[in-house]
């Protein structure tokens, strides 16, 4: 089982130096996770090649099932691919939220979300995940990678949680973490494919 | 637990969508070829003999397991979980955001009011000018021979438009309302040797028990080489596992047969349960299931009456 690191978000604001003690466990835990990590045997695409199979199987899970999120299940490879891909869908009928992960074409997990997530669904037109990512790279991603020993961790696709001016936008949000610094959070018009803010958290 | 007779099974809602009613035909029209044993009273030796041939061709054996199979865990959408707080209370702000003004309305600036009249005037003046326009591009038109073929060229070009629109609206037509989605038909056959068979149970991989008392004519159905339909839903294009109960007099309780289906996407799959070589003391993974998909190949239009009459023209 390939595993990947999780950046938990604290604050929206930048923060001084980290801890020299955070800073020893983040190093350990990025070398553990790091040494099980990998590409595997299995073909890495882009966000959008899972989704046709997971509406479809969200459609029969429940008629009214909208996609409201999109999440890298596992490490990010080059030009913005994954071995698989989590789709999140909500239907305000059962008031459910259930997420498919698609690895191959195919459905490895189905399971109903435990937490209560009502997020608005997903503009049509967003823009697929490579596209996305060679914006945040050109901007700041490079960049932060270059100079911190950084990598990407996260790529979501979200509609208002991470725009600030407008809360209707759907966003790629794309998280870069490095053992040395503070992560590097660069959000992404899904429209326009234009970066619309950046900050370390 | 729900418990349902068979008919009731087949109108009551699920928390699954239902599959359209016309779909029902197919079902029957699959069983019926795919599955011999499918009629209440047993057809005549020499009618059903293709039937079996058929079957045999497309049925595949599915193993029924003792213990439910063990399968390998994936950890999904983990920055969602473990930044839901901070997620949730971005979705909140956009929700909410008060301020510290009062909600008490304050006098309209007379000015602004002035705007509205100034937009009405701008609109009704651009009407005027549209109109003028109008009026001069058919006087321009019809000036001569020459004008009016121009505006057969641009009808044509609206009718082409129009031709564009409605092959879409088709494409579309056909998507929503023609095609087939997943879908799995479960259906029973047999008796079992000994114990009594009283109700059957299924459930769904994430779904909630399905149990279906069954009747003494049901039962007698069974003994006499019937077939019972116990689900027909959609479901999702994915491995899973289903577990099928046996509930009667010398049955063990709490006791299942588990079968690890792959349903095709967008297909009918059938699942067949024969419950022939079933034994009680051996459990519900003592009976036989087998699987197979609706041919789509069948053309509806070429089934025809012992006659050679066209059934459905």
């Amino acid at each position: 089982m390939m595993e990947r690191d999780i950046p938990v978000v604290r604050s929206l604001l930048p923060r001084p130096h980290p801890p020299r003690r955070t800073l020893a466990i983040a190093l350990m835990l990025t070398a553990l996770l790091g040494s099980r990590a990998g590409a595997g045997t299995h073909a890495s695409s882009e966000a959008r090649s899972g989704l046709d199979i997971a509406a479809a199987a969200a459609q029969s899970w429940a008629g009214d099932a909208s996609l409201i999120y999109i999440e890298n299940d596992e490490d990010l490879q080059s030009g913005g691919t994954a071995p698989r891909w989590g789709y999140l869908f909500f239907s305000p009928a059962l008031e459910k939220a259930r997420v498919y992960s698609v690895r191959d074409g195919k459905i490895v997990v189905a399971e109903n979300l435990e937490m209560k997530f009502e997020a608005p669904p997903l503009t049509a037109g967003w823009i697929d995940s490579g596209a996305a990512l060679d914006a945040a790279d050109e901007k700041a991603g490079r960049a932060f990678c270059r100079e911190h020993g950084g990598k990407l961790s996260t790529m979501l696709l979200m509609r208002g949680a991470f725009s600030e001016g407008d809360p209707d936008q759907t966003t790629w949000t794309l998280i870069y973490t490095s053992p040395h610094a503070a992560s590097l959070f660069v959000v992404v018009d899904a429209s326009a494919g234009k970066v619309r803010r950046t900050w370390r958290g | 637990m729900r418990s349902h007779s068979i008919r009731q099974r087949l109108s009551a809602a699920t928390p699954r969508a239902r599959v359209p009613a016309t779909t029902l035909l197919a079902v029957a029209a699959a069983v019926a070829l795919h599955a011999p044993f499918a009629c209440a009273e047993p057809a005549p030796e020499a009618r059903a003999a293709p039937a079996v041939a058929a079957a045999s061709d497309v049925a595949t054996d599915v193993r029924v397991e003792r213990v439910r199979p063990k399968r390998e865990k994936h950890p999904t959408l983990r920055f969602l979980k473990e930044n839901r707080d901070f997620i949730r209370a971005r979705f909140d702000l956009l929700r909410e955001k008060p301020d510290d003004h009062s909600g008490s309305a304050a006098a309209i600036d007379p000015r602004f009011l002035s705007y509205q009249h100034m937009l009405r005037e701008i609109l009704s003046a651009r009407d005027s000018l549209a109109v003028a326009e109008d009026l001069r591009q058919r006087r321009d038109l019809f000036q001569s021979v020459t004008a009016l073929g121009e505006l057969e060229k641009e009808l044509d070009l609206m009718e082409n438009l129009l031709a564009a629109q409605r092959g879409r609206l088709g494409v579309m037509q056909a998507d929503f309302t023609g095609r087939q989605q997943t879908a799995l038909a479960i259906v029973v056959s047999g008796y079992p040797g000994d114990g009594a068979l009283a109700t059957l149970t299924i459930t769904l991989d994430d779904g909630a028990p399905i149990s279906i008392a069954l009747s003494d004519e049901q039962r007698e159905s069974l003994r006499r080489g019937g077939m019972l339909e116990l689900f027909h839903g959609l479901v999702e294009p994915r491995e899973q596992v289903l577990s099928i109960a046996i509930g009667g007099e010398g049955w063990p309780a709490d006791d299942a047969g588990f079968v690890t289906l792959d349903p095709a996407r967008d297909r009918l799959t059938f699942l067949r349960m024969d419950l022939t070589p079933a034994h009680a003391a051996q459990g519900a993974a003592s009976m036989r299931a087998s699987t197979w998909l609706q041919d789509t190949a069948l053309d509806g239009s070429m089934v025809r009456a012992s006659d050679g009459t066209p059934i459905r023209p």
